[in-house]
């Protein structure tokens, strides 16, 4: 049985051992009785906050339960938020407003700026911004544009087509693609200028980068230039984000540059090297997004980040990398859309991931938590009377947060049409910031909207199907397995051509697209991100004095990198030499020579 | 009836969306195009290589990743310098194209641009409309591939013609081409292979993996490759090999997809034709791929082209009994156990073995895992070939020195029985 069938058990028997505390409290009188002091207890030290009206709530609401068995089948089944199972949320407090006025409230003011002299948020903005346009250095001056009211700076990088499959900018026939949907990154020169004017090394910096074929040698780009600009410590302090998440491209978003065995090494190599030395980064980020936007169902798309998970899980473990190591330097990134399942999707996967990672994994409780970002789904944009999406988008945001998402962002409006405008981005961040700052929905009480009987439903059903989808790659004898013979990827395919289905019957209400139409059709008129042929120009001439500059040095690196990939030793180390003078193409160029190319599955 | 429209999509370089080109693909086959699908991330000398040496009507392309001007552009323009503009194009972007955009496009030469919204029914009907009739007399075609192209569509379309015919004369009416057109008998220098067994085998990732071999071991070699997939008359058909042949897709190798069309035992009415004007046309190697076959097929039998025949097993092939039932296993040179990585491999190796004893000819038994980079197996099966080739040279020029090894030639025994 792989892992994932014993995660299968790892559930069933945990749901199992919830009914067996429930009955205990019921019939074993001590325990009862001692669940329940725990209960009070809990009750009692839980601060009263106020919303601007004067209405004084908990800062944690709790159901409103005081018979043993319920409170076994709550504390155990569900947990508050911050412990296991973890289903309220990764943490005890997130989204709150920061304590400052609890005593000083009840005491009249008078204490109210000896601790609040400062600010200090007690959580950082959930807020992400994703952004990548042209070249490096207009990317970048978006970058400072989009902080510039910010306290961190957690800046999300998109690349462009090139970078994404990993070859350079001067390849046949991508001239008209360089800088087009993200940034071109040809080389570690480009890679300074992308965050020039951020403190890499600081805590309130991380960058986040959404590429995955390639993502050992932006990887090594990346610290290569951090190096480059504040010295070798800088290595240990860098945060961040890298995706690097090779099943769900083969599964669904097509970006794979070498074949999956090799692929899934070069990424094992990566996170054995940043585990290690860079003890803050995320060297990859289990993406469900990609697969809900091919078009899955909800219930797919977490059933196959969750599994594609435990794969990675048990492919560190095998590497020798401890649990505790690389588990809590793992995250995840779902898609939040408008089906029902949303509303408790990212609730039941954080609790099947803590389930799976403790009682199969052995880990301990930072590597038990699904640390999730969240963003709004693309797929559920239309052009048809397009202003319409801040609607929708509003709503998956509020989704988003009703499942406590550690991080979200939001998409824009215009994405239908365009790499968002800066209007249109502006008003979806702003839908952020009016959901969690302005209005009280989330800011007071952490469990708001929690436990709900329906939500409570949808969970039960969500957490069956789940468990069934992985019982069905069980099966077939793994993720690996079912990922080679086309399984995810049939499903995904299928689902999405029901879902289309479903539109054109009009099963599936889209309004103003097959309901409520008014009757034209055309694309609004909206200003278009286009890069200029001069900056293309610019790029491909720069990459080319590169080129000439280390020709020599790049050679000898490239053969060193691809003697060390024939004895199967850990390249990342040779990678992180590699760049400082050799370009992206060529080092995947090199490596496909060595290992091959991804075939394509059709 | 004439023959089905021939289309060829794709999605551009560096761009993996390739959901709206399934859809469209599989709409198209509906409604009895053939679709050449080459996939994604696919260069503009790619995809002209491909539609010249298909001999499309037209190239649809599919782009959501932006530089859509630049690209369609492209294509249309190495269209034109390769002799080969009565290839058309079309394509669309859902919103990523303006309509700015394709007005541009437009007056660079592409036909159409489909935007956000459209019917799958419109695009059907345009092409039915815009590709469907026959052509206009063509111009002298600028290169050797282009002019083999196109008397290979001559001879698919006489094949429609005469299934057509046949059809309305007698329902038993024989497929079989005008014998005055068969030239088998004509001096060729080219080796043939031809490659057969059941459906998802891996036989066109095993080919796929052989040229790469090719290719690399002799700089100036050429080859040739016919792939079969299957189609009832008036349908369309998926002919999706080369999405999966990436090393295929060279200046080198001259590839060649057709559908069946109705024909029963894994090859087209059209292909005997095919074959032997592919094998006199200059190649050093051509290599046949049937449809995937069952038990009871034999599809290079009666040819007489083939001189080295390849039957690749799936080690999920179900009982032993079944063995006994697969006609091929008696009749192939080289029988490949392929995913010989599945944990069945071993037990396939050995049930396969005890069935080709019976035979008592020197066939050949190779496990292979073609999905492999480089992979031993494969090497040992290029090698076969590659010996074979040899021998057949040794036949042609006389020579009666003593081959290497009589198991590396193993089609002469076939030839006299």
């Amino acid at each position: 049985m792989s892992k994932l069938g014993q995660v299968v058990e790892a559930v069933e028997k945990y749901n199992k051992f919830v009914l067996d505390q429930v009955r205990r409290a019921r019939t074993d009188e001590p325990f009862g009785r001692d669940l329940l002091g725990r209960w009070n207890d809990i009750k009692a030290k839980i601060p009263i906050t106020r919303a601007p009206t004067g209405l004084p709530l908990p800062r944690l609401a709790l159901p409103e339960i005081d018979e043993p068995g319920e409170i076994a089948r709550y504390l155990f089944g569900e947990g508050l938020p911050g412990e296991f199972p973890f289903l309220n949320g990764a943490y005890r407090e997130m989204y709150l407003e920061p304590i400052r006025e609890v005593e000083s409230f009840e005491k009249n003011g008078e204490s109210k700026e000896k601790k609040t002299g400062k600010k200090i948020p007690q959580v950082e903005e959930p807020t992400r911004l994703f952004s990548g346009l042209m070249l490096a250095e207009d990317t970048n001056e978006r970058f400072h544009y989009l902080t510039r009211h910010q306290r961190t700076h957690r800046l999300s990088t998109a690349f462009d087509g090139p970078t994404l499959y990993g070859i350079d900018s001067d390849a046949d026939g991508v001239f008209g693609k360089i800088g087009e949907g993200g940034v071109a990154i040809d080389t570690v020169e480009d890679m300074m200028r992308l965050y020039d004017g951020f403190d890499l090394g600081s805590p309130n910096f991380s960058a986040s980068m959404t590429i995955s074929g390639p993502a050992p040698i932006i990887m090594a780009m990346y610290i290569a230039a951090a190096k480059r600009r504040f010295g070798p410590k800088v290595v240990p302090r860098l945060r961040g984000t890298i995706q690097a998440d090779i099943f769900k491209e083969v599964q669904a978003q097509n970006e794979t540059i070498f074949p999956i065995e090799p692929s899934l090494r070069f990424l094992t190599d990566m996170v054995e090297f940043t585990t290690r030395e860079m003890p803050r980064w995320y060297p990859i980020s289990i993406s469900g997004y990609h697969i809900g936007e091919a078009g899955s169902t909800p219930v797919q798309q977490a059933a196959y980040t969750l599994s594609n998970g435990f794969a990675y899980a048990e492919m560190f473990v095998t590497r020798g990398i401890p649990v505790d190591q690389f588990g809590p330097r793992l995250s995840f990134f779902l898609d939040c859309g408008l089906d029902v399942e949303y509303i408790a999707l990212a609730r039941v996967s954080r609790r099947i991931w803590a389930i799976g990672m403790r009682d199969v994994f052995g880990a301990g409780p930072k590597a038990q938590l699904y640390k999730l970002h969240t963003q709004t789904s693309g797929r559920s944009l239309i052009a048809a009377e397009f202003k319409n999406n801040l609607t929708r988008t509003a709503a998956e945001l509020m989704l988003a947060y009703m499942n406590a998402t550690n991080s979200c962002h939001s998409n824009s409006a215009d994405e239908p049409f365009t790499t968002p405008s800066e209007e249109w981005i502006r008003l979806a961040a702003h839908g952020q910031a009016i959901l969690l700052e302005e209005s009280g929905i989330f800011k007071h009480t952490m469990n708001m909207l929690s436990g709900s009987p329906g939500m409570k439903a949808v969970e039960r059903a969500v957490e069956a199907a789940i468990l069934d989808e992985f019982r069905e790659i069980e099966r077939i004898g793994g993720v690996l397995a079912a990922v080679e013979e086309r399984y995810q990827r049939s499903q995904i395919q299928n689902a999405a051509h029901k879902y289309e289905q479903q539109i054109y019957d009009g099963t599936r209400p889209i309004i103003a697209l097959n309901k409520y139409r008014n009757g034209s059709d055309d694309i609004p008129e909206v200003k278009l991100a286009r890069t200029p042929r001069k900056k293309q120009q610019l790029q491909v001439d720069r990459l080319a004095k590169f080129k000439k500059k280390n020709a020599d040095k790049a050679k000898r690196a490239l053969d060193k990198l691809a003697a060390i990939v024939e004895r199967g030793e850990n390249c990342f180390p040779a990678l992180l030499e590699a760049v400082e003078v050799c370009s992206l193409g060529q080092i995947t160029g090199r490596l496909q020579d060595v290992v091959g190319r991804f075939r394509p599955m059709v | 009836m004439p023959a089905p429209i021939r289309v060829l999509t794709a999605v551009p370089i560096c761009d993996g969306h390739d959901s709206a080109i399934n859809t469209i693909n599989l709409e198209f086959i509906r409604h009895g195009v053939e679709v050449v699908y080459l996939g994604y991330h696919r260069s503009v000398g790619d995809i002209v290589r491909a539609a010249i040496q298909e001999d499309v009507r037209a190239i649809g392309i599919s782009s959501y990743n932006g530089g859509h001007s630049e690209f369609f552009g492209a294509v249309v323009d190495l269209l034109r310098k390769k002799g080969a503009d009565d290839i058309k194009v079309f394509g669309g972007g859902g919103g990523t194209i303006t309509h700015d955009d394709a007005a541009m496009m437009k007056r660079k030469g592409v036909d159409e641009i489909f935007f956000a919204g459209t019917s799958l029914e419109e695009m059907v009907e345009f092409v039915h409309q815009h590709y469907g009739k026959a052509r206009r007399k063509r111009a002298r075609p600028k290169s050797p591939d282009q002019e083999l192209a196109h008397k290979l569509t001559d001879i698919e379309d006489r094949a429609a013609n005469l299934t057509a015919l046949s059809a309305r004369v007698s329902k038993a009416g024989s497929t079989r081409t005008d014998p005055a057109a068969v030239r088998t008998k004509s001096p060729r220098a080219a080796r043939v292979i031809g490659f057969t067994g059941p459906g998802g085998a891996g036989k066109t990732t095993l080919i796929d993996e052989l040229v790469l071999r090719f290719l690399n071991k002799n700089r100036q070699s050429r080859l040739a490759i016919l792939s079969h997939d299957p189609s009832v008359v008036g349908r369309g058909a998926l002919l999706g090999d080369r999405a999966t042949m990436i090393n295929s897709q060279n200046d080198r190798v001259f590839m060649r997809s057709m559908a069946t069309r109705g024909q029963a035992g894994g090859l087209s009415p059209a292909t005997h034709d095919c074959l032997a004007l592919l094998a006199r046309s200059g190649f050093d190697y051509v290599i046949i791929e049937t449809v995937g076959t069952g038990q009871e097929a034999m599809p290079f039998q009666k040819n007489g082209i083939v001189d080295l025949t390849v039957l690749v097993m799936n080690p999920d092939y179900g009982s032993r009994l079944q063995l006994q039932k697969i006609v091929m296993l008696d009749l192939a040179d080289v029988v490949v156990v392929n995913k010989s990585d599945l944990q069945r491999a071993r037990t396939a190796h050995t049930e396969i073995e005890q069935r080709l004893e019976q035979n008592r000819r020197d066939q050949q038994l190779i496990d292979t895992v073609a999905k492999r980079h480089r992979d031993p197996g494969v090497d040992r099966l290029f090698d076969l070939i590659l010996g074979g080739r040899d021998g057949a040279l040794q036949r042609q020029s006389g020579s009666d020195r003593p081959r290497t090894s009589q198991r590396d030639v193993p089609t002469k025994k076939r030839r006299k029985r």
